[in-house]
């Protein structure tokens, strides 16, 4: 039912490796956006595409479509590269969006709708208590994987069925058959530990 | 813009993040998100959610290479080569300051203060945004008068509540602009408008609202705070 790895299977060095490569393929995908780099989108590609088709089969879409869509997807990727901005977002949670994007897209007819980064009553004052932010850039997306690996079953369980079942935390309670508290609380949960930790780790590299 | 002391909870930043809410509550997240950095931030996280499962996830067999699509995209020619045309924006025949943030401000026909309202009750206003049956949901602004206090209600299922002008009070807290309601059907609440000035608020839900209350059955298809 649930694809989910245990924590304790890879070597550290696999990881250190794993981590290695996947901030290799930030930089690609940056190289890709400033010289139309063929080779290093070549790279993006083979980590990201499979993936990215296990997203959207995942949630539930046939695999003619979903092969079609991956595509498209990663059309985007290659031309919309030189937006990728590494101290913003690791590579594999700007992927994330576009695929997400692409597929309401698709379902819906019509746009996600976000924020509109030009909107002149855009704030972007954060207030003094709010100012500990969380920096998500690419360098700490192994950090933040990690978090989430050392989650308790039962909140892994209800990210997972979020973003790769696509489901509401309404539709989660129903699926397992739990009172709708119970799945808000392990997404608070699971919300407060990984944000606790990252912003532990930041401390510690800065003592 | 006065700090905002009522933020969107986790679980609907997750669903937003995940892309499992409708258009209409997204209309009025990205709202709160333009108005609150703090949101922003955390919804930030939530997509990095996202991407940590997409990178820790089993990958898929594909039948076509990276070659194969550049290779199809000289092919195309240049029909690949300029980005889509960027939505464009809307013509606001007000004087061109947005009172509301664009996600909103693009599915209005006018300025906030020379919008048209239609009268529900004494002083309750409303203005549609949806097409929809009632019983999909509402999306809409309502306008309420000072003074002005609702039924007893609880929401039923998924509901958010924006405020964009004014404010009331109910027994959670005291709502001013920027500040979203964010509550399940566990909350029974009463909302009151608590200044001299109209309450202008943005709704959206995914199913109607319930109402207690004679009143509240009477307006309970039109009003929904
Ligand atoms: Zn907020």
């Amino acid at each position: 039912m649930l694809n989910v790895k245990s924590p304790k299977t890879k070597q550290s060095a696999d990881e250190k490796t794993d981590r290695e490569h996947k901030l290799h393929l930030g930089r690609q995908l940056v190289a890709v956006g400033l010289h139309r780099d063929r080779q290093a989108f070549t790279e993006v590609y083979d980590y990201y595409a499979g993936r990215v088709k296990s997203f959207l089969l995942g949630k539930g879409m046939n695999e003619d479509t979903a092969e079609e869509l991956m595509q498209e997807i990663m059309l985007i990727v290659w031309r919309r590269a030189e937006s990728y901005d590494p101290s913003k977002a690791a590579a594999s949670t700007w992927i994330f969006t576009i695929a997400r994007n692409r597929r309401i897209d698709y379902l819906r007819g019509n746009s996600r709708i976000e924020v509109e980064l030009d909107d002149e009553l855009l704030e972007s004052e954060t207030p003094e208590r709010d100012q500990a932010q969380l920096v998500l850039d690419a360098q700490n997306a192994k950090r933040l994987e990690q978090a989430i690996e050392a989650l308790p079953i039962e909140q892994r369980q209800v990210l997972h069925l979020s973003y790769f079942r696509g489901k509401s935390h309404g539709a989660i309670a129903a699926w397992l058959d739990l009172p709708v508290g119970t799945v808000k609380s392990r997404i608070r949960l699971a919300t407060q530990s990984v944000r606790a930790q990252l912003i532990d780790t930041d401390r510690d590299d800065i003592l | 813009m006065t700090a905002i002391s009522h933020h969107i909870s986790d679980e609907t930043l997750q669903d937003y993040a995940a892309g499992t809410l409708n258009h209409e509550l997204e209309v009025v997240i990205a709202c709160h998100l333009t108005l609150c950095p703090a949101c922003r931030s955390r919804s930030a996280m939530a997509e990095a959610f996202g991407g940590a499962e997409l990178s820790g996830c089993t990958p898929s067999p594909t039948t076509t290479s990276a070659a194969d699509l550049l290779n199809r995209l000289d092919d195309a020619a240049d029909s690949y080569s300029t980005e889509p045309p960027e939505s464009t924006k809307p013509v606001v025949s007000g004087d061109g300051i947005n009172q509301v943030p664009m996600p909103l401000q693009r599915l209005l026909p006018t300025t906030l203060d020379k919008l048209e309202w239609k009268r529900l009750a004494p002083g309750i206003k409303q203005h549609n945004l949806s097409d929809r049956h009632r019983k999909e949901g509402a999306f809409k602004l309502l306008n309420l008068s000072p003074g002005v206090v609702l039924s007893k209600h609880t929401h039923h299922d998924r509901e958010l509540t924006l405020v964009l002008q004014g404010s009331y009070q109910d027994e959670i807290g005291r709502f001013k602009a920027g500040d979203i309601a964010d509550f399940g059907d566990d909350v029974m609440h009463q909302p009151v408008v608590d200044t001299d000035k109209p309450c202008i608020a943005l709704i959206a839900t995914m199913s109607p609202v319930r109402y207690s209350g004679m009143f509240g059955r009477i307006i309970q298809p039109f009003v929904g705070i």
